[in-house]
């Protein structure tokens, strides 16, 4: 048997030594959860393993790779036409003293409205199909990304606008291309971080409340039959989902910030 | 005689001052008029107090402002917009954070069209100029201020302007390298023979540059003095400031200069 080269068996070591604190944190947590669900009332808190096998009951009975595959196509449709429209949005407010007047107030009232309390309209609207769902998603989550684009947009990147207008780049499209919008990346950065949240819980509430479909309608079925430990099964890849998203948006941050480091 | 190289004419700019209400229309008259010839190949520097608008004026030459009057012509041209003939250096370096060091120098070049390798082989020529061809591929953030200010030097130098406008370019930089930048330039100046307006506070700095400078009164401000340097050059090839012609001119600019200072603060102490 080769030896292993020096350099990989110190990276091994010390990626593990990172990693450590971590799992044993987590250790912890689990065996004080396993003893506390043992004194407990099984319905109130099921114990770790009792939750471990609802998970793959669910994965072996199909329910959770269908939900979850719903639910994932849901929040990339909603996220994806959430930026393009809180985009379009932004750019137009954050550069018309006109649009500002005249839309800002709409997507101040959108914002502070739940999500839930928008989802019985739009199933009116819209049915109780993919489209009303997307659309949910959608309203959930272009308000951060829009407020974060118009926002950064208003404010000039420094001397770096009339720099480029020194070397001729001319009209407002032309800067936002060049300058502006690159420039506004760390806070638009930042809004959409906050619209997946508020897009993940509002897909979440939306699909729990209506039985929508997706993770959601896992969580109130089990939850009626009160089977909790399907119901924690179900939420962890909910959580598992939101972290995932958070994780792609951090890619997306690194191709565009990398130079910082 | 022959036709100058850049031409002021009856220049003068104000700014709308902080309204209390929207019926205040007082302005801040800040370039009272100004006019001036630069021939070809001249190196102009331009000083005054700080508030009389020098780099005001840098920036209607660009046309990055508009002047409320006058005009600025260029080989007789009158010029309303920014244009390939200037280019202009930033005090605080102006460069995209974003971008490698040989982007920011291709930036211009790629925004008047140029095919990008050919852009790549001009603004890769230019950094060798500027002795940082090396850093093509850093970041302006991993580079110290003098070099950005050399990136900076480098991207103006790229366009191939006939007019180097320069904005206390050296004014962020440590003194020591300053010193060594203000060499450089003379040096680039000399092998490239721009026309240049550089714009400074730094009294040593524009006698040390300059075939001329140009004293600003405070604001609203007028040509104070135009006082030729008649310095032999190259100038980094002795020390400048020993030379007996030196001390004169700088006098004669300093008292005029700090003439007005005074006079502007009892003005301003009695009013």
């Amino acid at each position: 048997m080769t030896r292993t080269p020096r350099l990989t068996r110190v990276a091994n070591r010390g990626s593990l030594r990172r990693l450590a604190p971590h799992l044993g944190f987590l250790a912890t947590l689990l065996v004080a959860w396993q003893l506390a669900a043992s004194v407990l009332d099984p319905l109130v808190l099921p114990s770790v393993t009792s939750i471990v096998a609802a998970g793959f009951d669910l994965v072996a009975s199909g329910e959770l790779p269908v939900a979850l595959g719903q639910s994932v196509l849901l929040l990339v449709l909603g996220l994806l036409i959430a930026s393009a429209v809180g985009l379009g949005f932004g750019i137009l407010i954050g550069r018309s003293r006109v649009a500002h007047w005249t839309l800002s107030p709409y997507f101040s009232a959108l914002f502070v409205i739940p999500t839930v309390a928008l989802v019985p309209l739009v199933l009116i609207w819209f049915g109780f199909g993919m489209t009303g769902r997307v659309i949910v998603v959608v309203l959930a989550g272009v308000v951060p990304i829009m407020l974060s684009v118009s926002s950064s947009l208003r404010d000039e990147p420094g001397e770096l606008v009339e720099v480029a207008r020194s070397f001729g780049v001319r009209g407002e499209l032309a800067l936002l291309r060049t300058v502006r919008l690159r420039a506004a990346v760390p806070v638009i950065m930042s809004g959409l971080r906050l619209a997946v949240g508020r897009a993940v819980v509002g897909m979440a509430v939306a699909e729990t409340y209506l039985r929508l479909g997706g993770i959601g309608a896992l969580i109130r079925d089990y939850g009626s039959l009160f089977q909790t430990a399907y119901v924690f099964a179900a939420i962890l890849p909910l959580s598992l989902l939101g972290v995932g998203l958070s994780a792609l948006v951090g890619l997306v941050e690194r191709h565009f910030q990398g130079w910082r480091s | 005689m022959r036709e100058s190289k850049l031409s002021l004419v009856g220049i003068t700019k104000s700014f709308p001052l902080a309204q209390r209400r929207s019926t205040d229309t007082t302005r801040l008259q800040v370039i009272g008029g100004v006019d001036l010839e630069v021939a070809e190949n001249e190196f102009v520097t331009v000083i005054g107090p700080s508030g009389c608008g020098k780099t005001t004026l840098l920036k209607i030459i660009a046309c990055l402002l508009p002047a409320d009057s006058g005009q600025v012509r260029v080989d007789g041209r009158t010029v309303t917009e920014p244009g390939p003939e200037r280019a202009m250096v930033f005090q605080s370096f102006g460069l995209f954070p974003w971008k490698t060091v040989l982007d920011n120098v291709r930036f211009p070049l790629l925004t008047r069209r140029m095919p990008g390798a050919e852009a790549t082989e001009v603004a890769m020529t230019y950094l060798r100029k500027v002795g940082l061809e090396r850093f093509a591929h850093s970041h302006p953030h991993q580079l110290s201020g003098g070099m950005q200010q050399r990136v900076g030097l480098a991207r103006a130098l790229a366009t191939e302007p006939d007019v180097l406008l320069m904005d206390e370019p050296f004014g962020a930089i440590d003194a020591q390298t300053r010193e060594l930048m203000q060499e450089e330039l003379m040096r680039l100046w000399q092998e490239t023979r721009k026309t240049v307006v550089f714009v400074t506070h730094d009294l040593d700095e524009a006698v040390l540059l300059a075939d001329r400078v140009l004293l600003l009164s405070p604001a609203p401000s007028r040509v104070r003095q135009l006082v030729p340097v008649d310095l032999p050059r190259p100038r980094w090839e002795y020390d400048v400031r020993a030379h007996p012609g030196f001390a004169p001119i700088r006098a004669e600019l300093w008292n005029a200069l700090r003439g007005d200072l005074l006079a502007d603060r009892a003005g301003q102490a009695a009013s």
